[in-house]
């Protein structure tokens, strides 16, 4: 070992080399891991405000997905399940459905939620990005709509709000709140087809008093989709109780397209690295062979005195698992002093250009980094195992020097 | 007079092929060495001196004939037994010294010794004692590149027997020292024959070696053409 080091400090230009060639790739690992880790935990908490919670109980239906959803007349004893279970933190009900929102001379399709606006804040920021007038309170006869809703209808806060609910289980109903609260979200489609009432007021336009269309319930200690397996084992609980003609939906089912995004970022982060990874090995593979070729005589020597093939290559693996070692260590450190540098900071504030993106796709303004001791230390340790594979090719090389050849080598 | 049967060979032949055209290196070579021995071998260059030596210490395998080292044919060996033949049996002394330049005088002495497998408390005593007895102590924490010739080649020498082998096999060794620093060297295996009993084959037209040596083969085209003990 010392002589491995020894030969490291020798040719400390290569040295530094092979072991930036080793840094860098565990450094961009680390720091990739925390922007896509951050950008899960965002997506996936905001996801889940904005439309689903992690899961729902709902009527089961034969209508195809994306209707209108079947009610449920009498909800009480299905809220007292669910709020029964074990895992389940939180819960509220919901109604909702399609509508035509109207202005005397014009119209929209758009989708009316009926919540309780006490809960519905633990899940909902549309009450934070209220930026005229108030959030709805319980029992107002009140709507709030996004400021995009009202411009294409010409409306003003204060005015009455038509709404025209067509509901396949019950018809046709009408109500009309006045507008008391106008939000600005970053995604303008939210702001163009969200409108939030009172459940009442929702029950009103179906013309079904008590009725829901959803239990929406969070579980407890989900931090992110590497939490989701927390919300499977409460779907399955729910789902061993939930009486006939009931579902139990979880996250990635109420939400594919965000689950679908889900499962491919971070195979499409790994696939990334792993390039990244295999230069690294290259550079190390490449500058280890150079060595050996230079050390030829030497390694003739010392196969002449008595070592074997496998201690050969055990000298020259020593050296990669050092150079690996270090710079892996090296990288994953600096790596994370990063990452937690800028957590510090309060993480990286996005241009405008990227604000409305990052909007759409569920996320924050400011990019927060997140990652675990796990992922820095697998990201070493993923870099080690390369350099040390790369480092075989050459100390095999070493190990068939026959000694009379090597040692006639200049 | 010596007399345990160390080193023998019969009919020893070594052809190298090369583009076409064979050269003959060794051309039937019987040869045998006792225990305690102090032999050289002569002869002219490209006689072939180095390349018995080589098949001697089983650095080479001979295209015909056999070689036997301490009652263990070496034909048949895989490369991993002959390395382990040579670490415990044989050691070298080369022209060029090849010490390794990365570690001091003291752990290229002990070299051997560690991978022998000698616990390094141990290997570091006895490397210290042989480097005293050497006259090179003082240069033990130096690295090869900081100390003369004649220094490495004697740390070479003290590597080479350190670790107590059966034969030492010396590839002219004095070729690169001047004549003082020849002839202490020279003085110092000889002592370290007569007072340790170490067995040397020096392979060497060097006058003054040739001087010094019990035994003197000629080698000339391969073949062993005298066999002089003195």
């Amino acid at each position: 070992m010392k002589a491995a080091i020894r030969h490291l400090l020798r040719n400390r230009r290569r040295s530094i080399l092979a072991l930036a060639a080793v840094i860098v790739p565990v450094f961009l690992l680390v720091l990739v891991l925390a922007m896509v880790g951050g950008m899960e935990r965002d997506m996936f908490l905001n996801t889940i405000r904005f439309e689903t919670g992690h899961l729902q109980v709902r009527r089961e239906s034969e209508r195809p997905k994306g209707g209108a959803l079947p009610l449920i007349r009498d909800s009480a004893a299905l809220v007292d399940l669910v709020g029964a279970t074990e895992g389940v933190e939180w819960y509220m009900v919901r109604l909702e459905l399609p509508a035509l929102a109207a202005s005397p001379d014009r119209s929209v399709g758009i989708l009316v939620q009926g919540v309780d606006p006490d809960r519905v804040k633990r899940i909902s920021p549309i009450y934070r990005m209220i930026e005229q007038g108030r959030y709805l309170e319980a029992g107002d006869d009140g709507v709030v709509v996004g400021v995009q809703l009202l411009k294409m209808l010409g409306l003003a806060e204060g005015d009455g709000l038509i709404l025209l609910g067509a509901h396949p289980d019950v018809g046709m109903g009408v109500a009309r709140p006045a507008i008391v609260g106008i939000f600005n979200p970053l995604d303008p489609e939210l702001g163009r087809v969200i409108v939030q009432v009172d459940l009442a007021v929702a029950q009103r336009l179906v013309r079904a008093p008590g009725a829901i269309t959803s239990i929406v319930a969070q579980v407890g200690g989900v931090d992110g989709p590497w939490d989701a397996w927390k919300i499977d084992q409460v779907v399955a609980r729910l789902a061993e109780r939930i009486p006939d003609g009931y579902e139990v939906i979880g996250w990635a089912e109420l939400a594919p397209e965000f689950a679908g995004f889900m499962r491919i970022l971070r195979p499409l982060t790994y696939g990334i690295m792993v390039i990244f990874f295999l230069l690294g090995g290259f550079v190390v593979l490449n500058i280890l062979y150079l060595s050996i070729l230079e050390r030829t005589r030497e390694l003739g020597v010392i196969a002449a005195l008595g070592a074997t093939r496998a201690r050969v290559m055990s000298m020259v693996l020593s050296e990669a698992t050092i150079i690996a070692s270090v710079g892996a260590v090296v990288g994953a450190l600096s790596g994370a002093g990063l990452v937690g540098l800028i957590e510090r900071l309060g993480g990286i504030p996005l241009p405008g250009l990227y604000t409305e993106m990052m909007a759409m796709m569920g996320m924050e303004t400011v990019l927060r980094l997140r990652i675990t001791g796990v992922e820095i230390v697998l990201s070493a340790l993923a870099m080690i195992v390369v350099a040390v594979l790369s480092a075989w090719y050459p100390a095999f090389k070493a190990a068939k020097l026959e000694p009379v050849e090597a040692m006639r080598h200049a | 007079m010596p007399e345990q049967l160390l080193l023998n060979t019969i009919d020893l032949k070594k052809v190298y092929e090369t583009k076409g055209a064979s050269t003959i290196a060794l051309d039937g070579v019987d040869l045998e060495l006792h225990a305690g021995e102090f032999t050289a071998i002569a002869g002219p260059s490209g006689s072939g001196k180095s390349t018995l030596l080589h098949l001697l210490g089983g650095l080479d395998r001979p295209t015909a004939g056999e070689v036997h080292l301490d009652g263990v044919a070496l034909a048949g060996m895989s490369r991993d037994e002959l390395a382990r033949l040579r670490l415990h049996k044989v050691g070298f002394v080369f022209q060029a010294y090849n010490l390794i330049p990365v570690l001091t005088v003291l752990e290229n002495t002990a070299f051997t010794m560690e991978l022998q497998g000698i616990a390094r408390n141990e290997r570091i005593k006895r490397a210290r004692a042989i480097l005293a007895e050497l006259g090179i102590e003082q240069y033990a924490d130096q690295f090869p590149n900081r100390v003369s010739g004649g220094e490495q080649q004697r740390a070479a020498v003290a590597r080479a027997v350190v670790a107590e082998p059966s034969i030492v096999l010396a590839d002219e060794p004095t070729a690169n020292l001047d004549s003082k620093t020849s002839l202490a060297l020279i003085e110092m295996m000889r002592r370290l024959n007569e007072e340790h009993g170490a067995t040397f084959l020096f392979a060497t037209h060097d006058s003054r070696l040739l001087d010094r040596v019990d035994r003197l083969l000629t080698l000339v085209d391969g073949r062993v053409t005298t066999d002089e003990h003195r």
